[in-house]
């Protein structure tokens, strides 16, 4: 089972074509940098984000996961930049070499916002594309099959990785290993982890090279796929006119010199 | 019969050493960028566009510099990737859990670019934050461009003798993590407004009280965490490497080619028992 | 099929030869299995057979190793791999967790020749079919137990059409279950028409899927011959093998003075018939 945050659910945002919305990811990161008011990035997040969200029905786990991220970067943001911010004059409080000033909490939220909206973003593109169907995709568009093969690869690996370190911590602390107190204490504890984690790793990688060379892995041939990934012209159509909307969003502000 | 291993894919090498070469020359071109450009102006403004270059011109750096390095890796590289790149992240979570003031999560990228080479360090850097990205929070991504170099150096690192001794590792491991520190210290300014934690967000506020600019504290914060950490990192991979037999450290064409660990035995088989060293 | 003559190896840095002097011969359509101790070179063997000895190994190979016609040892590595298909011990390594369903797995390697889209599907489903395994072809590979996923790491290779096909302990590490379901599909394979070479521990079962039994021992083929000859012979203590349950039962009652006409049994069905019987006291 792939480990990523992805939901199995059947919405529309769920049938685009993975590059589409990839597409459209990098393109609203694009907009949200180029015109870095703190209302575009809310305007993008009220005004994309969440239908595509609702309509995605990820909207739940998606508040649930962006919350646990988002949180804590965005308060110790405004506290320090609202506290310590280098460009700040206008002072509301003042505790020694410490001051609330204007400028400051504007630029966190400037900054706030921007972070809000790319997390919302890339967690709604996680949540509703299959890493199958995304590598798929991609290696379709030429993309090295290497790449797609490493993070699936990785990927399934994972949950089996943290079950062999947690099999190996238990056999260690059945032979006596205490997870000691203090900074010292607690690195030599990693070490007898990491050794047999890395040896087993050795063993497994012959293995696997093998097991991949009789399936002809290191073939030059053109690769060919099994299960297609579904598109629409529509999906074309949106994909070639993003980049155009991204370049605008560049050259407007320089333009109009609103910035 | 005497066979070579199985050859890489290098039929369109050309394109790959351009793909590097223009991927290596994004990056430094946008870090200098940063550094001789506007530092002042792009810190005092969240408003400012340079962020959009400066992040724009590391994630494509980084990009092509994958692109152009993953077609000299052969399959036994490429099998060993995803293991290093699991232990990255395994052991990355790990530490964050255990609490402790070090991320450690580059042993796999350096463990694999000792063995193969700095190519093979910027695939599992790469990859690593990409993964991390799309299994634990997406603000791993932006800091891909940070795995890569570190891959880049560690792989030079070895092939210019540094893991021949235990003591030699750490050193080169302390500059890589000031390279780190430096080139991720944008990143953290212009993205997070140096907020990537609560620990790391109290020091950026403490460097900023004493008069530093953001762009400066988010400097020093990292000069003061990454040098140790990534000199941790290396020494933990040196000393893992040298814990295995010698036979599975050969196997590696990176390894003999350059003697990463020191004399090697003789390539030619003959009844006569063979001579291992390892020095440190 | 496969014939190997005066075939010599030693490993890079090895102090002596894995293998000495070997010679074999595998007719088209053969089920062969080898036996012999851990560490006699049976992994060697299934390797140099396969081609990935010395192209992936290094080290120093002499003599001819022929299969289909061509001597792999001279081939490049994805001509070798063209021929000889390889089903090794871990089933969890031979997955390549590049793909998420069963059905996508079998066609890794395919996809990998770039065979195209619709001679994919009937293939694949011919492989899976014949292997049993169509009810799981929507699962995912890590979703199976062993004994599934050594069958899908064989229709792995099953789908890729290679005239022979190499298997390397494939039951060392499952459960009575899965190594049932491994060796059942033997029979099917051949009819399918591939030569199969077997390499195992599990002397009593070779004894009833293969033609022809080879033995490994200081370095070189020891014995070859029909399975019940080779698996009632005395010297497979000598040779480190050891014999199987019943053969040492029987030999254990010819100890007490129990002496049952006829030959000595190497199998369950034998041992029935062969302890069924009035025994002269």
């Amino acid at each position: 089972m792939a480990s990523t945050l992805y939901m199995d659910r059947n919405s529309p945002i769920h049938r685009l074509n993975p590059v589409t919305k990839l597409v459209i990811l990098v393109t609203l990161i694009v907009i949200v940098f180029a015109i870095p008011f703190w209302w575009v990035a809310m305007g993008v997040v009220v005004l994309v984000i969440v239908p595509a969200a609702v309509v995605s029905g990820c909207g739940g786990r998606l508040t649930r996961i962006a919350l646990t991220i988002l949180l804590p970067i965005v308060v110790v943001l405004f506290i320090v930049q609202g506290l310590t911010f280098p460009g700040g004059r206008t002072a509301l409080w003042e505790w020694g070499p410490l001051a609330l000033t204007t400028e400051g909490l504007l630029f966190a939220l400037g900054i706030g916002s921007r972070i809000v909206c790319l997390v919302l973003a890339s967690i709604l593109f996680v949540l509703t594309t299959h890493p199958g169907d995304l590598l798929s995709a991609l290696t379709e568009r030429g993309m090295s099959p290497k790449f797609s093969y490493i993070i699936s690869s990785t990927l399934q690996l994972i949950p089996a990785f943290q079950d062999r370190a947690n099999g190996i911590l238990l056999a260690q602390q059945a032979r006596g290993l205490v997870v000691g107190k203090g900074l010292r204490g607690r690195i030599s504890a990693m070490m007898p982890l990491l050794a047999p984690l890395v040896l087993g790793m050795f063993t497994d990688v012959e293995e696997r090279a093998t097991a991949m060379e009789a399936r002809g892995f290191g073939s030059t041939a053109k690769r060919t796929a099994l299960t297609p990934v579904p598109d629409t012209t529509a999906q074309r159509i949106v994909r070639w006119a993003m980049p155009v909307v991204a370049l605008a969003a560049i050259i407007l502000p320089l333009a109009t010199g609103a910035l | 019969m005497f066979s070579t291993p199985a050859k890489t894919d290098d039929s369109h090498r050309m394109r790959n050493t351009i793909l590097i070469a223009v991927g290596a020359v994004v990056i430094v071109a946008t870090y200098l960028y940063l550094v001789i450009g506007q530092p002042t102006e792009v810190a005092e403004s969240s408003t400012s566009q340079a962020s959009l270059i400066a992040i724009a011109g590391y994630v494509i750096g980084a990009i092509l510099l994958a692109a152009g390095s993953i077609h000299r890796l052969p399959t036994a590289t490429i099998a060993m990737i995803p293991v290093a790149i699991a232990l990255n992240i395994v052991v990355g979570q790990l530490v964050s859990i255990l609490g402790l003031p070090v991320y450690l999560d580059s042993i796999g990228t350096v463990l694999v670019a000792a063995l193969a080479g700095p190519a093979a360090g910027v695939v599992t850097g790469i990859l690593t934050n990409v993964i991390w990205g799309l299994t634990l929070s997406p603000l791993a991504l932006p800091f891909a461009v940070v795995q890569v170099v570190i891959g880049v150096m560690a792989g030079y690192a070895a092939r210019y003798g540094m893991f021949r001794r235990f003591y030699l590792a750490p050193i080169a491991g302390a500059i890589t993590g000031i390279v780190a520190a430096v080139i991720s210290a944008p990143i953290a300014a212009f993205i997070f407004g140096g907020a990537t934690g609560g620990g790391t967000g109290a020091l950026v506020g403490a460097f900023q009280a004493m008069g530093q600019s953001l762009l400066g504290a988010t400097t020093l914060q990292g000069l003061l965490s990454d040098p140790l950490d990534k000199a941790i990192t290396f020494t933990i991979v040196v000393v893992i490497l040298a814990a295995l037999p010698s036979r599975f450290r050969q196997r590696f064409p990176f390894v003999r080619q350059y003697r990463v660990f020191g004399k090697s035995a003789p390539a030619v088989t003959s009844k006569s028992a063979s001579v291992t060293e390892t020095e440190g | 099929m496969i014939t190997l003559t005066d075939v010599s190896y030693a490993y890079p840095d090895a102090e002596h030869f894995a293998l000495e002097k070997v010679s074999l011969h595998v007719g088209r359509g053969e089920i062969l299995g080898v036996v012999g101790a851990s560490g006699a070179g049976k992994t060697t063997l299934a390797k140099i057979i396969a081609g990935f000895i010395p192209h992936v190994d290094g080290g120093e190979l002499t003599g001819t190793v022929v299969v289909d016609g061509a001597d792999v040892s001279e081939l490049k590595l994805s001509d070798a791999v063209a021929k000889v298909g390889l089903v090794i011990q871990n089933p969890f390594n031979q997955i390549s967790g590049a793909k998420y369903d069963v059905r996508n797995e079998i066609a890794f390697g395919l996809e990998n020749l770039g065979v195209p889209r619709e001679e994919m599907a009937e293939r694949v489903a011919a492989a899976a079919d014949l292997l049993g395994i169509s009810h799981l072809l929507d699962t995912s590979p890590y979703d199976l137990s062993g004994g599934q996923q050594q069958l899908v790491a064989v229709a792995s290779m099953v789908v890729l059409r290679t005239p022979v096909l190499v298997m390397d302990e494939p039951t060392s590490q499952l459960d009575p279950a899965g190594t049932r379901m491994v060796f059942d599909v033997l029979s099917a394979l051949r009819e399918a028409g591939s030569t199969i070479v077997v390499l195992e521990h599990k002397v009593e079962l070779l004894r009833e899927h293969c033609d022809r039994v080879a033995v490994i021992a200081r370095e070189t083929v020891a014995a070859v011959g029909e399975p019940r000859e080779i698996l009632a012979d005395e010297r497979m203590t000598e040779w480190g093998i050891g014999a199987t349950r019943f053969t040492q039962a029987a030999r254990a009652a010819a100890a007490r003075g129990i002496v049952p006409d006829g030959a000595v049994p190497v199998s369950i069905d034998e041992a029935a018939v062969t302890f069924g019987e009035e025994v002269p006291a």
